[in-house]
């Protein structure tokens, strides 16, 4: 990709901008369509109606939002550190951001194509926790810090095991790269990390069950990581108000929304990319090429929108013990389980 | 159970329970919404539904007992009464109508919805409607006020009422008198008479425009 | 490399900038705050120095793991606020000395150091798999050390903070 805008525009600052502003005409029209999507969800799961004046059936809804909150007020607390305060939410969306450059958007595209992608995603998304964390501490609230501290020990927690179900599609793929871990799953469904990829029979049979179970692990975990229900304890509406960005409205508000919607992409993306052969076909050859690249990974990228979403809507919150004994009593055992079993089974 | 045994159940219990919950929210997500696009799609109310109140004045008898039965005081009534050479007319339930009615107002801020006011009614004119939606920006434009009369109307009404008082407190003077030359000349004949014909249609000075609070 | 040194510069700015408010600053949490951008610009110098594996690994551990953990340890400390952070000097004498051996060492290292700064220099190699060959062949005493060093630590923390069961 960048190689074809050097071919017009030469190399300059210039195009290195483009690329990078390139996710963001993904991101911005994702997340109206990701926030509708949610409501919608919500609505229809309690049997409510949700918007249904703007636009038909209220879809244009999230594009009021986004007005109403690019003209409201920017309130800042008298006592708030300010600048930190102003700072975080930017942190928090240069984190996600940063991630989506390593994200194979498609076999044409990817933002930036470095060898060290998943070890890249998984640390920028570090950047969020600080994020989060300046901004509790900045609002001199103590819900916001609350949730901040919440959420930083939940993200550090489950950063674990996210690791650690990264480092079994590493295993499997010998590659830290997404693009190449993508290109590695094509040629089909049954090729596909979930299914053991593109193995021999044998292996790939004995492979299947522990890669489905870290594909779940993977998934869960993710959800944790963007702090969305389940595992939302750092914005437990009924105990902490809102969490860290109580004190935050307009498009301050506005830029933390965004992040976490962008953030539920990253997470799918991942999961799509390392196990779900990222912008494969699931028909071998037939409909693949870029374009319809670009098309399979938003299309499974949105099916893990809409499926964080359902649980969302579907499963109270965990307790704090509860959640810290998922991350560290379940998942990494079990993924511990299973980077030995793979290993074995691919060595042998 | 052993320990072992347990950790795998709850994992187990976990993803079982939480795939039970999921089936069933998506069950619901085809199911048709409960609620109902309010303004423009309404429920239709219960054939005794209790909201605004409505007075249809022109069969008000102004017998003030839908004032009296409210529990709030939302009610306020004001009466004049009729002379007896007006034809004030009649309700439409045929009954003869004495007073004049100048002021009828209700404070449906006040209103609890009760609908006390509505059964004393002799001649139900109080009813209760099913308009629910009558909320306003100023509180004063919630007081309804029922009275069709006109200032002048209740100006003529009241000279009226004061003229035939005079007349009639002439006349009650002249019978008094007359009544005073009767006992000195024939007691005890005709006096007990002239009391009740006359107590009816003579009230007390301070019965015209009986306020309420 | 208009844009490499635009990077350069970029990076330099930040890290040192950044660092100066660490050292500066009145406030803990401020000077906490400032070391993330310390980090995240040596990070960047790093991928200028073609060590994505280093860099992405300086964002990990010193951005997720030690920034998070000052933070938790700035925050958890009562009186964050109002605790008066001194920034006069006292016992010069010694701190020269050792000023002047640490400066002397630095000076040396850049002295002794064959400085890559042609453009030759530029183009990735894969490092990852190098450097994981590495630590398992040549390095693998000094990787060990480090990995029992952690767990030392790991099992020392879960000792002190794992409350007695009174049985």
């Amino acid at each position: 990709m960048i190689e074809l805008l050097k071919s017009f525009l030469g190399d300059s600052l210039f195009v290195y901008l483009i690329a990078a502003a390139l996710p963001m005409l993904f991101i911005l029209p994702y997340a109206l369509v990701a926030v509708l999507l949610e409501m919608k969800m919500a609505a229809h799961i309690q049997d409510r109606l949700a918007y249904m004046y703007t636009g038909w059936h209220g879809v244009l809804q999230p594009v009021a939002d986004i007005l109403k909150l690019l003209q409201k007020e920017n309130t800042v607390p008298h006592v708030a550190d300010k600048f930190l305060f102003a700072l975080a939410p930017y942190l928090i969306f240069i984190g996600t951001y940063a991630g989506f450059a390593a994200i194979p958007f498609s076999s044409a595209y990817i933002g930036s194509n470095i060898d060290l992608g998943v070890f890249y995603i998984v640390a920028v998304s570090s950047l969020v926790v600080i994020g989060i964390i300046m901004a509790g501490w900045a609002s001199n609230n103590k819900w916001s810090l609350f949730g901040a501290m919440r959420s930083a020990a939940q993200i550090v927690s489950y950063e674990v095991p996210t690791a650690l179900a990264l480092v079994v599609a590493v295993m499997i793929t010998g590659s830290l790269n997404l693009q190449d871990i993508a290109k590695f799953q094509a040629g089909g469904i049954q090729n596909w990390l979930v299914f053991g990829g593109p193995l021999p029979l044998l292996q790939k049979i004995l492979i299947m069950p522990f890669t489905f179970i870290t594909f779940i692990i993977l998934f869960l975990a993710g959800i944790a990581e963007v702090n969305r229900t389940p595992f939302d304890l750092a914005e437990a509406e009924s105990e902490l108000v809102q969490g860290y960005n109580t004190e935050y409205s307009g498009m301050k508000f506005a830029i933390f929304y965004l992040a976490e919607y962008a953030n539920m992409f990253l997470v799918s993306a991942i999961v799509v990319t390392l196990f779900l052969g990222g912008w494969a076909s699931p028909f071998g050859n037939a409909l693949s090429g870029p374009l319809w690249g670009f098309f399979w990974f938003v299309a499974k990228g949105m099916f893990f929108i809409f499926v964080q979403i359902w649980i969302r809507w579907t499963l109270p919150r965990l307790r704090v013990d509860q959640l810290m004994y998922t991350s560290w009593k379940v998942m990494t055992p079990f993924l511990f389980v299973c980077i030995f079993a793979i290993g074995l089974i691919l060595v042998l | 159970m052993s320990e072992v045994k347990i950790y795998f159940n709850n994992i187990w219990l976990a993803f079982y329970t939480a795939a039970v919950g999921m089936r069933r929210t998506f069950l619901h997500l085809f199911t048709p919404a409960v609620t109902i696009q309010y303004p423009d799609v309404k429920l239709k109310l219960p054939e005794r539904a209790r909201n605004r109140l409505y007075v249809n004045i022109d069969d008000c008898i102004g017998c003030d007992q839908c004032s009296m039965a409210c529990p709030v005081d939302c009610i306020t009534i004001q009466t004049i009464k009729g002379t007896p050479d007006q034809d004030l007319g009649t309700t439409s339930t045929g009954q003869k109508k004495r007073l004049h009615v100048p002021l009828f107002d209700i404070d449906i801020a006040k209103c609890c919805y009760c609908g006390l006011c509505v059964y004393p009614c002799p001649t139900e004119c109080i009813v209760m409607t099913d308009v629910y939606e009558f909320s306003e920006y100023d509180r004063s434009n919630l007081i309804y006020r029922y009275s069709i009369m006109t200032p002048q109307d209740i100006e003529q009404a009241k000279e009226k009422l004061k003229k035939s008082e005079e007349e009639a407190a002439a006349k009650k003077a002249a019978a008094a008198t007359a009544a005073a030359a009767a006992k000195l000349a024939a007691p005890a004949t005709s006096a007990p008479a002239a009391p009740a014909k006359t107590e009816p249609i003579n009230p007390s000075p301070d019965a015209p425009g009986q306020a309420k609070s | 490399m208009v844009l490499y040194n635009l990077a350069f510069y970029f990076f330099s700015l930040i890290t040192l900038a950044s660092a100066s408010v660490v050292v500066f600053s009145k406030n803990i949490v401020h000077s906490a705050f400032a070391l993330l951008f310390t980090f995240f610009g040596v990070a960047g110098l790093y991928v200028l120095m073609m060590a994505d594996f280093l860099a992405i690994t300086q964002i990990l551990i010193y951005i997720g793991g030690i920034m998070v953990l000052i933070l938790f340890g700035v925050m958890l400390t009562n009186r964050t606020i109002d605790v008066q952070i001194r920034t006069g000097s006292i016992q010069t004498f010694p701190a020269m000395l050792i000023v002047a051996a640490l400066a002397g060492t630095l000076v040396g290292i850049f002295w002794s150091t064959d400085w890559k700064i042609s453009p030759t220099a530029i183009g990735f190699e894969k490092t990852a798999p190098e450097i994981g060959k590495m630590l398992l062949t040549n390095y693998l005493l000094p990787f060990e050390i480090a990995s029992i060093v952690l767990l030392v630590a790991l099992i020392g923390a879960a000792m002190i903070a794992r409350r007695e069961k009174k049985a």
